[in-house]
C-alpha cells in the first residue's frame, strides 16, 4: 500500500468508527427523539408547519426531546409523517400528522404511549403490543425488501455519517484499496442483468464499455435526473432520500470507465433534491471520496449539479447532453453516440440516476445476490410510483414481474369502488391500455410491448371510469406539442396536429376522416429524429386500437361516456328546489345561470363547464349528456398553448 | 471597452466564477432569474459576454426553457399542474375557472401585469391532486368553486397572500 492509501484507509476507519457511534446513538437516542420527514411530498402537504408546531410545543414545555429529519417511506396518502424513536430502539411512524398533534406526540414521546393512536401508523423498528409492522402495511405487500430504498425512513438523508454507518461507501473503498479493475466492476454490472432504469433497459455494463473503450482519454459521465413523465417520482426518492447512493454508484461508473467528472443534471422542480445532492457532493468531497486520489487510489473523479429549467425532452440523453453544454437542450442526430461525442463532444456515459444508485449494491453484495430477485430476464428490483384514481397514492420498491393486479390490490383498489378503466404506465410516450388487459400485465416490459406499450421510467397511473380517452389524448397530445424541441417539422407539426384533431373532436367537431389522419400523423412521426417524436403517437394508437367504440362514440354518435368532453356534456339545472342554488348562481365565473319566472337556467352558450356551480348545488345542478348542436363558448373551452417560443 | 453601467456590473458580480465552456450557462441564467425575477436583454448580453456567447445564443436558450422568463414576473404567478393525476381529478374545469375570472389565457398575462398562469409539472405529489403553485406555494386539492374564490379576490385587488387566505377560509368553511 502506498502511503496515501495507508492513510486514506485510516481516516476512512476512522469516519467508520465515528459514523458508527453517531448512528448507534441514533437509532438508540439517550432521550426520545421525533423526525419530521421532510422530503417534497411530505413538505408540500405541511411537514413545515407541523415542524414548527412540535419545536414550539417541545420548547413550552421543555421536554426532554430532541427533533430529527427523514423522509417518508411511501406511503404519500397518510403526509406529513414523523417518527419516534426512544432509547430502548423502538422506532415508530405516525401521519397524517397536523400541527394539532404537536402535543399528542409529546406525549407520546415522553411516555404516555398511545396519547397519538389515532394517528399511529405502525412501527420500523422494534415492537410495541397492538401496533403493526410499517412494513406490514397492504401497500408493501408487493416488496421483497428494500434494497434502493433500504435506508429510506430510518436515516437522516442529510447525514453522511448515517450512509457510512450503514454500510455505504464500503464498496468503492473495497474496489479501490483491493485494485478491482474496470473490467470486473463492468463485468459485475453484466453478471447482475442490470439495465438502464430510465425506461429503454440498454445493459449498463455494456453502456460503460463503449465509454471505457473510447479513444479519448477526457471522458464524462453525465446522471439524467430530468424525470420529466408525469406520474413518476422515483429518481426523487433516491436524490432526496439518499443522495450518496447516487454520488457512490457514480464514483463506481467513473472507476468503471476512467471517467473523471460528472454532471448531475436535476430537473427544475426538484429544488430540494438538487440542495441535498449538492450538499453530498460538497460531503464526499470534503471526505475524500471525490476529487484527486480518492482513497488514496490515483483515481480523480469530481461531480456537479446542473439545475435544469423545465423542458421534458432533456430528459432524453442528447438533449440532456446539449443542455449541460451551454445551449437549447435540443436532441441531437445519433450518431455519433455520446459515448463517442457527447459532453463537449468528449465521450459521455448518460444513465439514470436509479442505474447509478444500484451500482454500489451490484459491488457490495456480488451480482448472484442481485438476481435473487426479479425474473428470468429482468433481474433486482426497481423503484414504481402509483398515482391517479387510486385509494393509496405513493411509492415501492418492486422485484420485476409483479403481476398489475396484486400492485393495484396493493394500492388499495380504485378509489370510492369506481371501476378501473385503463392503465397508463411510463408518461406519455409509453402507452393507455384497457382494464381487460390488467390481468396479462405484468410489471415487466415483455408484457406491454405485445399490446404497443412498455412499462417505462417507473411511474404507473391508475385511471377509472370517469375518464375519457379522447380527453388523455387530448391532454398528451397538448404536453409533447409543448415539450417538442422543434427540430423536426415532424414531431412539432405532427404533434400540433393531433392536438388539434383531439380538441376539434371534444367540442363535437369530430370528422370521418380523422381517425385515417391520426393514423397518417402516427405514421409520420415515426420519422421524426428522436424518440420523443417517434413514441409520440403510442397513447393515440393504443385508443384507436383498444378504446375504439369510445373514440367512434365521440365522432359519430355524438357522445362522451365519461361526460368529459365539453362538446358533449353540459350542466342543467335538475332541481329547482334546491336551496343551495343562488349560490350557485353567485360562483359562476361566467354569469352563466340566469333566473327568471321558471327557475334557474344554465345557459350553454356561456358556461366553460368548471363545475362550481354543481360543487356547490349537488342536488340542483347535475352533468349530463348534451344533446347534439348544444353550443359550447369554444374560445373559452381550452387554455390556449402555453408561450414557449420554440 | 465600454463604460459599464451600474446594472452590467451589478449582473457581472452575480456571474462570479462562472467560465466559457464549463456548463455554466444554466446556472447564469439561473442565477439572474433568482436576484432579478427574470433574463432581460441586457443580461443575455452579460451572461453572453462572461461564457463567450453571441447574445442570440443566450437568447435562444433562456426562450428554449419554461421556467426562463424574459419580462418581469407578476405579482401572482399561478403554475397550474398540468399532469396526468392532476388532470384525472378534473383540474381543466379549474384551468377554464381560472381563466376566466382573471380573464387571461394560459401562458399570457393580464396587460397590468398583476397574473399569469403557467403549465406546472408534475412533481410526484399526486396525492394533492389537483393542485397548482401560487408563487411557488403548494395548493392542494383545489374544486372550482374554491379556484374562483382566489381568483376573484385576486381581481378584485387582493395580494397572492390575502388571496391564498380567501382560499384556505373557503376549504375550512367547507364552501365559499
Ligand atoms: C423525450 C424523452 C424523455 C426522456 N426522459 C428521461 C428522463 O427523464 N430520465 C431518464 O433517465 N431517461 C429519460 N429518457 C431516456 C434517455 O434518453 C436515456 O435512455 C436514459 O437516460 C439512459 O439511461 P439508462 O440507460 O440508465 O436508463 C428520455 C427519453 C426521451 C426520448
Ligand atoms: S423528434 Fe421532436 S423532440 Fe426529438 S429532435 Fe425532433 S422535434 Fe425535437
Ligand atoms: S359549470 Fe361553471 S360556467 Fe357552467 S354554469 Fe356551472 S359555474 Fe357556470
Ligand atoms: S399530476 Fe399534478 S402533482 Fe402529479
Amino acid at each position: 500500500m502506498t502511503t496515501e492509501a495507508s492513510s486514506a484507509a485510516d481516516s476512512f476507519a476512522e469516519l467508520r468508527a465515528r459514523s458508527e457511534a453517531d448512528w448507534e446513538s441514533w437509532q438508540r437516542p439517550i432521550r426520545p427523539r421525533i423526525d419530521i420527514a421532510l422530503d417534497t411530498s411530505s413538505i408540500s402537504a405541511g411537514a413545515g408547519p407541523v415542524r414548527d408546531a412540535i419545536e414550539r410545543e417541545s420548547r413550552a414545555r421543555t421536554a426532554a426531546v430532541d427533533l430529527g429529519r427523514m423522509v417518508g417511506v411511501g406511503l404519500q396518502w397518510l403526509n406529513p409523517v414523523v417518527a419516534i424513536t426512544w432509547p430502548d430502539g423502538t422506532r415508530v411512524l405516525y401521519g397524517p400528522v397536523k400541527p394539532e398533534h404537536a402535543g399528542a406526540l409529546l406525549d407520546e414521546a415522553t411516555g404516555r404511549v398511545g396519547a397519538a393512536a389515532a394517528i399511529t401508523i405502525g412501527t420500523l423498528a422494534g415492537s410495541r403490543p397492538g401496533v403493526p409492522r410499517v412494513f406490514d402495511h397492504p401497500f408493501f405487500s408487493n416488496e421483497v425488501g428494500r434494497r434502493l430504498l433500504a435506508r429510506i425512513g430510518y436515516t437522516d438523508p442529510e447525514s453522511l455519517e448515517h450512509y457510512v454507518a450503514t454500510g455505504g461507501y464500503s464498496a468503492v473503498q473495497r474496489m479501490l484499496t483491493r485494485h478491482q479493475g474496470p473490467e470486473a466492476i463492468r463485468q459485475a454490472m453484466l453478471d447482475a442483468g442490470l439495465t438502464g432504469r430510465g425506461g429503454a433497459y440498454f445493459p449498463a455494463g455494456t453502456k460503460w464499455t463503449f465509454l471505457a473503450t473510447a479513444a479519448n482519454p477526457e471522458r464524462y459521465l453525465v446522471c439524467n435526473a430530468d424525470e420529466g413523465d408525469p406520474g413518476a417520482w422515483v429518481n426523487r426518492i433516491i436524490l432526496e432520500g439518499d443522495p450518496h447512493l447516487l454520488v457512490e454508484g457514480m464514483i463506481i461508473a467513473a472507476a468503471a470507465t476512467g471517467a473523471r467528472h460528472g454532471f448531475i443534471y436535476i430537473r427544475a422542480e426538484y429544488p430540494l433534491a438538487q440542495a441535498r445532492v449538492k450538499q453530498a457532493i460538497e460531503q464526499a468531497t470534503a471526505a475524500g471520496f471525490l476529487g484527486t486520489g480518492v482513497f488514496g487510489s490515483e483515481m480523480d473523479i469530481t461531480l456537479e449539479v446542473i439545475r435544469g429549467a423545465g423542458a421534458y425532452v432533456c430528459g432524453e440523453e442528447t438533449g440532456l447532453i446539449s443542455s449541460v453544454q451551454d445551449g437549447r437542450g435540443m436532441p441531437r442526430v445519433k450518431p455519433p453516440f455520446p459515448a463517442a461525442a457527447g459532453v463537449f463532444m468528449k465521450p459521455t456515459n448518460v444513465n439514470n440516476v436509479e442505474t447509478y444508485s444500484t451500482a454500489p449494491l451490484i459491488l457490495r453484495n456480488g451480482s448472484e445476490w442481485y438476481r435473487q430477485v426479479g425474473t428470468e430476464r429482468n433481474s433486482g428490483t426497481k423503484i414504481f410510483s402509483f398515482s391517479g384514481d387510486i385509494e393509496r397514492i405513493g411509492f415501492t420498491e418492486l422485484p420485476w414481474g409483479v403481476p398489475l393486479p396484486s400492485v393495484l390490490e396493493a394500492c388499495g383498489g380504485m378509489s370510492g369502488g369506481m371501476p378501473l378503466k385503463a392503465i397508463q404506465a411510463g408518461g406519455p410516450l409509453a402507452g393507455y391500455l384497457p382494464a381487460r388487459l390488467l390481468s396479462e400485465l405484468t410489471l415487466e416490459r415483455e408484457t406491454f410491448v405485445p399490446h404497443g406499450a412498455l412499462v417505462g421510467s417507473g411511474g404507473i397511473v391508475f385511471i377509472g371510469t370517469d375518464t375519457c380517452s379522447v380527453d388523455i389524448n387530448a391532454t398528451f397530445a397538448d404536453f409533447l406539442e409543448d415539450e417538442s424541441c422543434g427540430r423536426c417539422t415532424t414531431c412539432h407539426g405532427g404533434n400540433q396536429r393531433m392536438t388539434e384533431i383531439f380538441r376539434r373532436i371534444q367540442l363535437a367537431g369530430g370528422r370521418r376522416e380523422d381517425r385515417h389522419n391520426l393514423e397518417l400523423v402516427g405514421n409520420t412521426l415515426q420519422y421524426s429524429n428522436c424518440v420523443h417524436g417517434q413514441a409520440s403517437p403510442t397513447i393515440m394508437r393504443n385508443t384507436l386500437r383498444f378504446f375504439s367504440d369510445e373514440y367512434e362514440a365521440h365522432v359519430h354518435n355524438g357522445t362522451c361516456e365519461a361526460l368529459r368532453c365539453t362538446g358533449f356534456s353540459r350542466y342543467r339545472v335538475v332541481d329547482q328546489t334546491d336551496p343551495r342554488l343562488p349560490r350557485a348562481q353567485a360562483i359562476c365565473p361566467t354569469e352563466a345561470i340566469t333566473e327568471d319566472a321558471e327557475g334557474y337556467r344554465i345557459l350553454d352558450e356561456r358556461c366553460i363547464r368548471c363545475g362550481a356551480c354543481e360543487e356547490l348545488a349537488p342536488r340542483g345542478i347535475a352533468l349530463e349528456a348534451a344533446p347534439a348542436g348544444t353550443p359550447v363558448p369554444r374560445e373559452r373551452a381550452y387554455g390556449s398553448p402555453g408561450g414557449r417560443q420554440r | 471597452m465600454p463604460l459599464e453601467t451600474e446594472a452590467t456590473a451589478q449582473i457581472r458580480a452575480l456571474l462570479d466564477g462562472l467560465k466559457p465552456n464549463d456548463a455554466d450557462l444554466l446556472e447564469a441564467l439561473h442565477r439572474v432569474q433568482h436576484r432579478y425575477g427574470y433574463v432581460s436583454a441586457e443580461a443575455m448580453r452579460v451572461v453572453g459576454e462572461q461564457l463567450g456567447l453571441a447574445t442570440a445564443h443566450v437568447y435562444g436558450a433562456t426562450t428554449y426553457y419554461a421556467d426562463f422568463r424574459t419580462t418581469p414576473p407578476p405579482q401572482t404567478l399561478i403554475a397550474w399542474c398540468a399532469g396526468a393525476a392532476c388532470r384525472l381529478k378534473r383540474s381543466d374545469g379549474i384551468l377554464r375557472a381560472l381563466e376566466a375570472v382573471l380573464d387571461i389565457r394560459l401562458g399570457e398575462p393580464d396587460p397590468q401585469h398583476r397574473y399569469e398562469i403557467t403549465r406546472g409539472q408534475c412533481n410526484g405529489t399526486c396525492e394533492l391532486a389537483p393542485m397548482a403553485w401560487v408563487n411557488e406555494r403548494v395548493v392542494a386539492r383545489i374544486t372550482p368553486a374554491r379556484a374562483i374564490t382566489f381568483a376573484r379576490a385576486l381581481a378584485a385587488g387582493a395580494s397572492t397572500e390575502e388571496a391564498l387566505t380567501a382560499f384556505e377560509h373557503s376549504l375550512e368553511g367547507g364552501n365559499p
